[in-house]
């Protein structure tokens, strides 16, 4: 009896999650990428944008790219995870690569103002903040919490993916050319 | 004498209704969400159920050097969890439970909302308990007396809830962490009417599991580990016994939690791990036979520098209601 209610609760429970994490996948799928065209991922054309910054400077990124070894994109909601991978990627490679433009996309602010209201009280003051009223750049990016963009000097994405550790953002800039 | 004698057993049962570790709180829709508790019955009961609805209110966050920021300026980020617990008696000295909770996540920016919601990540408890006599006393007469109540538990967090490795199109979908996770616990409790004292200690350790999905953009597979997780709480309480024989008991809980840095294909990864205090205050309403009880509880996170590191500051209320089966 011991063991048939346990199995039961067991079984309840497993059939309350539907969620793909009860059978976790390792395996690859990763679609293929067409390269050469218009697009966020990794090989393609990196979409162009202009965004205001929270110094009142307007950026366009090819401008970025094209006086630059490369540009990181880093989209924050200025949440503790942000804070943990910004305060790594300043860290680690902000002065180590200063040949690249970090810029850091606000996507959840409604102005200029709010968002360097949040950039300051999170301690950020000393980087370069975009606001992306409107989610024009989190959406041709697909971007969301953490998502880390490398775009190099041709204008090519290089990296498009949560931060992580880091590591991958060290790997890829280390291997610009 | 029969009155008094009710009395004991009521208190004894109603002690026991009431044992459930204080909110482990990891539930921040950027973090990972959904409810952890440990559902303990009554030790002369067949079964009961358990259904609480939290809301937590999120006030800025530690960083990993534990000072506090404040969430941007005009935000307002809040979680509903509801609770649907219920525990079984397997043995006389066995229990399990399960508690399932379903998360809405209400997020609110200067330059957009999100609502969302789904299912949380699911407890499985199964409880051993150290005593076949109630424990409880009125007066400590003889050493054996100082005894507690003590309890031994087993739990496994089960991943079902949306996590940042499901088909998610972003952060606010976010209910659950995405990993199984085994906890040993132990609970002593010890009451010297009208006066209770509860330890509880637990600690979990994370399956290691692979990811080939982050944010719903499949990427290159990796295997990822969270840090082990340890979580104390000590608690205090007062029994105040009503005229009908109905009782309210306050109890003010502090509670500490910290998890070790996790690995991304065996390495640390350093922008994890965390720690977090709080306090909390319970008030709970039982009836005379102690069959309901009703409870609310207040924690609260301390907007200071030093109570935490790389983890949200929140306020939660929680008010439930347990119905103990005979």
């Amino acid at each position: 009896m011991f063991f048939v209610k346990l199995a039961v609760l067991l079984t309840v429970v497993v059939l309350a999650g539907c969620q793909s994490n009860l059978t976790p996948s390792g395996d690859d799928e990763r679609p293929e990428v067409q390269t050469g065209i218009v697009g966020n991922q990794v090989g393609q054309i990196a979409p162009d944008f202009t965004l205001e910054s929270t110094l009142n400077i307007f950026h366009t990124l090819t401008s970025e790219t094209g006086t630059n070894d490369a540009v990181v994109l880093y989209f924050t909601m200025w949440c503790p995870v942000c804070d943990e991978h910004m305060g790594h990627m300043r860290r680690s490679y902000v002065s180590q690569y200063p040949g690249v433009t970090f810029l850091l996309i606000d996507y959840v602010n409604a102005s200029v103002t709010d968002a360097r209201s949040a950039q300051l009280s999170s301690g950020y003051g000393d980087m370069l903040a975009l606001v992306d009223v409107g989610w024009t750049v989190k959406d041709l990016y697909d971007g969301t919490m953490g998502t880390t963009v490398v775009v190099d000097r041709n204008g090519i994405v290089q990296m498009n993916q949560d931060y992580r550790d880091g590591s991958k953002l060290g790997q890829v800039l280390g291997a610009l050319p | 004498m029969k009155s008094k004698s009710l009395v004991k057993n009521s208190v004894a049962l109603f002690v026991g209704a009431t044992l459930t570790f204080p909110s482990l709180a990891f539930s921040a829709s950027c973090c990972g969400g959904g409810s952890a508790s440990a559902l303990v019955m009554p030790k002369f009961s067949k079964g009961m159920l358990d259904i609480s609805m939290d809301m937590e209110r999120y006030n800025g966050f530690w960083n990993k050097s534990g000072d506090y920021k404040p969430d941007p300026p005009g935000s307002e980020l809040t979680q509903w969890r509801l609770n649907v617990g219920y525990a079984t008696r397997l043995a006389d000295r066995w229990q399990a439970s399960v508690i399932v909770p379903y998360v809405w996540n209400d997020n609110q920016y200067t330059g957009f909302s999100s609502q969302t919601h789904g299912m949380g990540d699911t407890t499985v408890n199964l409880w051993y308990e150290g005593f076949d006599n109630v424990t409880c006393v009125w007066k400590i007469k003889k050493p054996e007396d100082w005894i507690p109540a003590s309890y031994y538990g087993l739990s496994m967090t089960l991943p079902t809830g949306v996590s940042p490795f499901d088909d998610v199109a972003d952060s606010f979908d976010i209910t659950g962490r995405g990993f199984y996770r085994l906890d040993a616990n132990l609970l002593l409790d010890k009451t010297i009417y009208p006066w209770n004292s509860t330890l509880a200690l637990s600690y979990g350790k994370y399956l290691k599991r692979p990811v080939n999905r982050d944010y719903g953009k499949y990427v290159e597979p990796y295997d990822k580990q969270l840090g082990d997780r340890f979580n104390a709480s000590l608690s205090g309480g007062y029994t105040q016994f009503l005229d009908n024989m109905d009782t309210l008991t306050y109890t003010l809980a502090f509670a500490y939690l910290q998890e070790d840095e996790g690995e991304i294909n065996g390495v640390t990864d350093t922008t994890t791990g965390m720690e977090k205090r709080s306090v909390a205050m319970t008030m709970a309403y039982a009836t005379m036979d102690r069959d309901w009880v009703f409870k609310l509880t207040a924690s609260r996170g301390i907007t200071r520098d030093g109570y935490g590191e790389n983890f949200p500051v929140s306020n939660v209320v929680t008010v439930g209601v347990s119905h103990v089966l005979r």
